[in-house]
């Protein structure tokens, strides 16, 4: 269901006075609430700060939300991505879905990967367009291939990654394509695709670039 | 399937912060305890191998380092001669010397240096080319001349 959608029923039914209020209307008690797709789970990775931590333990996941208010209220309480400490990660993953390239549901896929040299404040910005584009379905149109999005802060750069559930070049070409322009990337903006069967070698190649 | 372009969901932006299901305080001051470790971490990395910790760098940025050395005074009488300015120290130890043994030869205070000549120390060559000719085999044995004995030529 779109915004039209929902605003036209709203429309239809603001004749009353008891009329559903919905999160414009009244942020404190409104009853309107607009549906994402799927449910998403917001995961967070916490810097390891002692040397007993393992990944386990720092991978945690914060919360779920399943329409866009629910977003909104989370991204209005937790720090912005340039707030966050050094390592850390933000994860929105579909469901359950655990962002690990393990997990049965990414095992066959592989990730978009955007590197964002220096710390601009653009950062947060840049993050927000691709949840956005990300939980409004905009990026993917034919076909649920987007099982999660991550951003890694990091010293030598912020990273973006788009994870699928496949490597097939045809789809991917068109969801690259996509990232790009919510990237807001020129010709000169490299994006790179690696299928998670080569996360283990450090000198691997990405299988697309765009 | 539902969906949204970035538009229409920042559309739905509220203008006030809603509440969540979670603990976000918590969450935040997870963030600002890691941040506040990172930091004294860095601090304490920086107190010994910052700037102030770090020794000298081999690799020399602005040229070689400023060694001071202390010219002699060089002074110039009227014939032309040109004689080195002893230091004041010295010069009064001379006049004591010269008053308790009047008449005797005055001998230079001045700091002989002597370069030695070490370019082949770890050779077995010799170290100076003196040395060869005080090395050299000057009079060659002949064996010959040492069968016939002196008394047998008288």
């Amino acid at each position: 269901m779109s915004v039209e959608e929902v605003s036209q029923k709203l429309e239809n039914v603001t004749v009353s006075d008891d009329a559903p209020k919905t999160v414009l209307t009244d942020p404190k008690s409104f009853e309107v609430k607009h549906p994402l797709n799927t449910k998403w789970t917001l995961w967070y990775t916490k810097p390891a700060v002692d040397k007993s931590e393992s990944w386990s333990d720092l991978l945690r996941p914060v919360t779920t939300f399943e329409t866009v208010e629910e977003f909104w209220a989370i991204v209005q309480n937790i720090p912005e991505p340039h707030e966050l400490p050094l390592k850390s990660d933000y994860h929105v993953f579909r469901n359950d879905i655990r962002p690990e390239w393990e997990d049965q549901a990414n095992s066959k896929g592989g990730k978009w990967s955007f590197q964002l040299k220096g710390r601009g404040s653009d950062i947060d910005e840049l993050w927000l367009r691709t949840l956005l584009a990300v939980i409004g379905e905009t990026i993917d149109e034919d076909d649920s291939q987007i099982n999660g999005v991550v951003l890694s802060i990091r010293k030598g750069g912020n990273k973006f990654a788009l994870w699928t559930k496949s490597e097939d070049k045809e789809p991917l070409t068109k969801i690259g394509a996509k990232f790009k322009q919510v990237l807001k990337l020129t010709e000169d903006g490299l994006l790179e695709f690696y299928p998670h069967s080569t996360a283990n070698d450090r000198h691997a190649q990405p299988s697309i670039t765009l | 399937m539902p969906s949204y372009t970035i538009d229409e969901l920042i559309q739905l932006k509220p203008s006030v912060a809603l509440s969540v299901d979670f603990d976000a305080a918590e969450f935040k001051a997870i963030i600002e305890k890691v941040k506040q470790v990172q930091a004294l971490k860095e601090e304490e990395y920086a107190a010994h191998h910052g700037h102030f910790g770090r020794r000298r760098s081999s690799h020399l940025v602005n040229g070689r380092p400023k060694i001071r050395m202390h010219k002699p005074k060089v002074t110039t009488d009227e014939d032309g001669w040109s004689t080195f300015e002893p230091k004041a120290g010295e010069e009064g130890e001379d006049t004591s010397e010269n008053t308790s043994d009047s008449g005797a030869a005055t001998i230079s205070t001045a700091a002989v240096k002597v370069k030695p000549n070490n370019r082949h120390i770890s050779s077995s060559r010799p170290a100076d080319a003196s040395d060869i000719v005080a090395d050299k085999q000057v009079h060659g044995f002949n064996a010959f001349a040492a069968l016939v004995s002196d008394d047998e030529d008288e």
